[in-house]
């Protein structure tokens, strides 16, 4: 801990020269998680986007063809209710491809596809290894260990969420759940478990990619289809996580986000905090 | 810092026993308000300029068609994206080839669990017609012959095995199914490849394009996966010869590789040094398709 000097007090004269005013800040990711942490967004993309159009080769969700138009893919039939009924869509050319045009690379490209999955696979589980070499070197990753009392406390921050909205539309003082921790236990939870989706998908994609050299691997995740099912959920796992992700970092301000790029924090309280015990 | 503001001794005196999963305090540290403006605009400009890298390499690597409905009106293809993905594909190839093993088996199922197996012929399924005049063609022996067999010398030279495996499709789907034919082993033993022979060019003829027109399928398969036990040049499915959709008379039966590498109604095989060409590798798919 340094001799520094709050703002607000009197300096305390060392030398003769009076110091400028100097800013807390606390070193709080790793540069390596940093860059791995920003190094996703596009693998991500490039994963979930090849991905759907791999998917559209040969969907894991299907039913009977239909007997007028004979399609069998639960996607495709999304996109044509999406057709029918969202405004503007009215006239999309090809409704049965409206999923696979806007959130895929798009239909009947399997084989570019695949190249592009596989670029992306390596490119992501190199990703993982810098991520948690920055974990282990930063040792950030105490912070990211689940405890006894997280479920509780998950509990309060989601109730905070909930009721911030209205809280602020009838200008009413909402206070934020006390916590002495980096994270609060809803972010540990989401923090934690991203990596292990991570772990997760990596393992599965290997079942589905190499079934007969890795048939351990899949029968870890209950046969092959299975696999494919989990690998389709674990992608909806990064989405269904990076929405609040973005809109919490954004609600949360300037520092929480330059913390990821600069990897400084002003808000030095609560790590002080778990210095005194509080 | 809280110390000071109590009053407290400038030493944070920590005597709590901190486990070694315990979270650990962030140490604070004093930085000049100049220094901290620095190293956010410099790591901010980085971090646009890596916004904006990630942003080119998208444009680079994203399909032409992609990139069309997103309004891309300029033709984005190079040489150089070919090329890259072409590396990822010949990387995991290579690691495939790393994960082979010959001694093991795939794994094997109870008839309880056969499922329905389609056919995927990608074109139009040929006519039976060529069936009754099917011969497979041997080439690049070690004796130096071409040697021509029917049905009958394959059926009653070699013993016949069973399986019941699954069949993986590079589209994602697989079915499991009951095979019976020769070993691909014991044929290669009965007529032996030329010394220098490391692949095996596995051909169908009759194989038809999308509006009927002859349309040779070919395909590479290098000899450690022929010699695997589980590799059969099949005859039968779920006790039945094989019908014109699976590939009668007459089709390869890799489980170690992709569908696409069983060939169906195959009419020459011919043993060379060199990787021979393959019709899927010709379209963008891998050439090992090791699963």
């Amino acid at each position: 801990m340094s001799h520094s000097t709050p703002a607000d007090c009197e300096p305390n004269f060392t030398s003769m020269l009076p110091k400028p005013p100097g800013v807390l800040v606390v070193r709080k990711h790793h540069f390596l998680v940093r860059w791995s942490h920003w190094l996703n967004v596009p693998i991500l993309l490039g994963l979930i986007l090849s991905g759907i159009s791999i998917y559209w080769a040969s969907p894991i969700y299907q039913h009977k063809p239909d007997p007028n138009t004979g399609n069998f893919d639960v996607a495709a039939d999304i996109g044509i209710w999406i057709c029918a009924h969202v405004p503007g869509q009215h006239h999309y050319s090809s409704p049965p491809d409206w999923i696979y045009n806007h959130m895929s690379l798009g239909p009947g490209m399997l084989a570019l596809a695949l190249r592009l999955h596989w670029l992306c696979a390596y490119s992501f589980m190199l990703n993982g290894m810098v991520y948690v070499a920055g974990l282990v070197m930063g040792g950030g990753w105490r912070s990211l260990l689940p405890r006894r009392a997280d479920l509780l406390d998950a509990l309060r921050m989601f109730r905070y969420y909930l009721g911030f909205p209205f809280a602020k539309l009838m200008r009413r003082k909402w206070l934020h759940p006390l916590f002495n921790t980096k994270y609060n236990a809803l972010q540990r939870a989401a923090y934690f478990s991203v990596p292990v989706a991570g772990l997760l998908s990596v393992a599965t994609g290997w079942a589905i990619h190499k079934p007969m050299q890795l048939p351990w691997l899949v029968a870890l995740f209950g046969g092959y289809n299975a696999a494919r099912v989990w690998h389709f959920w674990l992608m909806l796992v990064y989405i269904l996580f990076a929405l609040p992700h973005v809109i919490l970092v954004f609600a949360d301000g300037w520092d929480t986000l330059r913390s990821m790029i600069v990897g400084w924090s002003t808000r030095v309280k609560r790590s002080e905090a778990i210095a005194n015990g509080q | 810092m809280g110390n000071e503001e109590k009053g407290n001794s400038l030493q944070p005196t920590d005597e709590r026993v901190q486990s070694f999963f315990g979270e650990r305090t962030l140490p604070a540290i004093e930085v000049a308000p100049r220094s901290l403006r620095y190293r956010t605009r410099r790591d901010v400009l980085l971090f646009g300029i890596g916004a904006v890298a990630a942003l080119a390499g998208g444009g680079f690597f994203l399909p032409q068609d992609t990139l069309s409905r997103m309004g891309v009106r300029r033709n984005m293809n190079s040489p150089g994206k070919e090329w890259f993905l072409n590396k990822a594909l010949r990387i995991d190839d290579d690691v495939a080839e790393a994960l082979y093993s010959k001694n093991r088996r795939v794994p094997t199922y109870a008839k309880s669990q056969i499922t329905p197996l389609k056919n995927n012929y990608n074109g139009t399924t040929p006519d039976p017609g060529y069936i009754s005049g099917w011969n497979l063609t041997l080439d690049g022996l070690v004796s130096g012959l071409s040697i021509s067999l029917d049905i009958r010398n394959l059926l009653t030279r070699f013993s016949v095995h069973e399986q019941i495996t699954r069949l993986v499709c590079v589209e994602g789907w697989s079915a499991i199914a009951w095979w019976a034919g020769l070993r691909f082993d014991d044929l290669l033993r009965a007529y032996p490849p030329m010394s220098q022979a490391k692949w095996a060019r596995v051909e169908s003829s009759v194989n038809l394009d999308a509006s009927g027109n002859s349309d040779p399928y070919f395909m590479s398969l290098d000899l450690a996966t022929i010699r695997h036990p589980q590799t059969l040049l099949a005859t039968h499915l779920n006790s039945q010869p094989l019908t014109v959709d699976h590939g009668a008379p007459l089709r390869l039966l890799v489980p170690v590789k992709l569908g696409l590498k069983n060939v169906k109604a195959i009419t020459r095989i011919t043993y060379v040094a060199e990787e021979p060409r393959d019709y899927w590798a010709e379209r963008g798919y891998s050439r090992y398709d090791g699963i």
